[in-house]
C-alpha cells in the first residue's frame, strides 16, 4: 500500500509543482490525477498497491470534505437570505440538467446505432 | 487530581475534534447500512448533522475546528489524484461511443452550469452564491479545490453538491421515465455527469454498464470543469471589470 501512496502524492506534488511554473489556473491535484492517468494508459495496468490505496481513500471520499464543509456554520445569513434563489436553482436545475443530459446522449447513441 | 489541566487539555488537543468526526462518520455508516442505505441517510449526511449540532453546542469556532481536522482535509488532494484510477479502468468505453459521450460531456456540462446560474440570477442570487454554484455538479473533491481557485465559497460549493448528488439520485430513474431514455448507458452518463460520486452510486443500481459510463462521465466532467471553469470566470471578471 506504500507504494500506492508514495504514487498517489508524487503526482499531486508534480501536479502542483506544474501548475505553479506555469502559473496555470488548473488546480494542481487535478493536474496530478491527469498525469497519473496518462502514466497507467502508458503502463497498460495498474498495480495491486496503487489499486489498495485507491479504493481505501475513495471508500471514505465524503469524510475527507466534512471538514470544509463545516464552514457553512459561517454562511447562515448568506443561506438565509437567498435560501428560495438556491432551492429552485438546485432543484429545477438538476432536475432539467438531468432529464436534457440524457436525452442528449440517448439521441445520439441511437443515431449512431442506426448509421453503422 | 487537577481537572482544571485536563479541561484545558481537552478543549486544545486536535484529537478530541478528531475524534469527534470520525466517530460520527462510523455513526453516520452504521445508520446507513442499517437502513438499507437509502439515499437521504448518506454517512456523510448524518454525520454532518452530529457534527453541526457538537460545534454549535460547544461554541467552537468553525477556525478552531478546521484547524483540529485539517489532517483529514489534506487527504483530498490524494483522494483527487486517485481519482484516475477509475477513469482509467472504465475508459475502454470511450471507444464505443467516443462522439456521444465528447458532445454531450461537453453540451450537457455547459448546459448544467448555465441553467442553475440563470435560475440564481433570475431569483437574485449574489455573485459569490452564483460562483458557487458553478462547481455543483462535480466529485467534491475537485469541487472544493476549483471553487477555491475561483473565488467562490468552497463550504457552501460542497453543499450545493452535495444536495445536487441527492437531488439526481432522488428523482433520477423518474425523470428518465418522463423523458423516456432508452439506453441504460445514457442514465449512467447523466447520473455521473449531474449527480457525481452519489449518482454514481445510484447507477450502480441500474446495471454494471450504467455504473461504468456514470463513472466515466464523473472523471471527465471533473476534469474538464476544473480545466475550463477557472479560465472562463477569470476571462468573464476581466470583462466585467472593464
Amino acid at each position: 500500500m506504500l507504494k500506492g501512496i508514495i504514487t498517489l502524492l508524487i503526482f499531486q506534488f508534480l501536479g502542483e509543482c506544474i501548475s505553479i511554473v506555469f502559473s496555470l489556473l488548473v488546480p494542481g491535484p487535478v493536474i496530478g490525477m491527469v498525469l497519473l492517468l496518462i502514466f497507467l494508459i502508458i503502463r497498460k495496468s495498474s498495480f495491486k498497491s496503487l489499486d489498495t490505496s485507491v479504493t481505501v481513500l475513495l471508500k471514505y471520499l465524503p469524510l475527507l470534505f466534512i471538514p470544509a464543509a463545516m464552514g457553512i456554520i459561517t454562511q447562515v445569513d448568506l443561506i438565509s437570505r437567498e435560501f428560495w434563489a438556491i432551492f429552485i436553482a438546485l432543484i429545477v436545475g438538476t432536475l432539467v440538467a438531468l432529464a436534457f443530459c440524457a436525452k442528449l446522449m440517448d439521441y445520439l447513441t441511437i443515431r449512431k446505432e442506426n448509421k453503422s | 487530581m487537577n481537572f482544571e489541566a485536563l479541561n484545558d487539555y481537552i478543549s486544545s488537543t486536535p484529537l478530541t475534534w478528531l475524534i469527534l468526526t470520525l466517530l460520527a462518520y462510523k455513526i453516520g455508516i452504521i445508520i446507513y447500512e442499517k437502513c438499507n442505505k437509502h439515499t437521504l441517510l448518506q454517512p456523510v449526511i448524518i454525520s454532518y448533522i452530529i457534527l453541526l449540532s457538537l460545534v454549535f453546542f460547544t461554541n467552537t469556532s468553525f477556525e478552531k475546528y478546521f484547524k483540529s481536522v485539517e489532517i483529514i482535509h489534506f487527504f483530498l488532494g490524494p483522494a483527487t489524484v486517485a481519482l484516475a484510477l477509475p477513469l482509467y479502468n472504465n475508459l475502454k468505453y470511450i471507444r464505443q461511443l467516443f462522439l456521444p459521450i465528447i458532445i454531450t460531456l461537453i453540451v450537457a456540462g455547459i448546459f448544467s452550469v448555465l441553467i442553475a446560474v440563470l435560475l440564481l440570477w433570475v431569483f437574485g442570487a449574489s455573485t459569490v452564491t452564483i460562483l458557487s454554484m458553478t462547481t455543483k455538479s462535480i466529485t467534491a473533491p475537485i469541487a472544493i479545490i476549483t471553487s477555491e481557485q475561483i473565488g467562490a465559497i468552497p463550504s457552501l460549493a460542497i453543499g450545493f453538491v452535495i444536495i445536487t448528488g441527492i437531488i439526481g439520485a432522488l428523482f433520477g430513474s423518474i425523470v428518465f421515465k418522463i423523458v423516456k431514455i432508452k439506453h441504460e448507458t445514457s442514465k449512467g452518463f447523466a447520473l455521473g455527469l449531474v449527480s457525481h460520486g452519489i449518482g454514481t452510486a445510484r447507477a450502480i443500481e441500474i446495471s454494471e454498464k450504467a455504473a461504468a459510463f456514470a463513472a466515466l462521465a464523473m472523471g471527465l466532467s471533473g476534469i474538464f470543469t476544473a480545466v475550463f471553469l477557472p479560465v472562463i470566470i477569470e476571462f468573464l471578471k476581466d470583462f466585467i471589470s472593464f
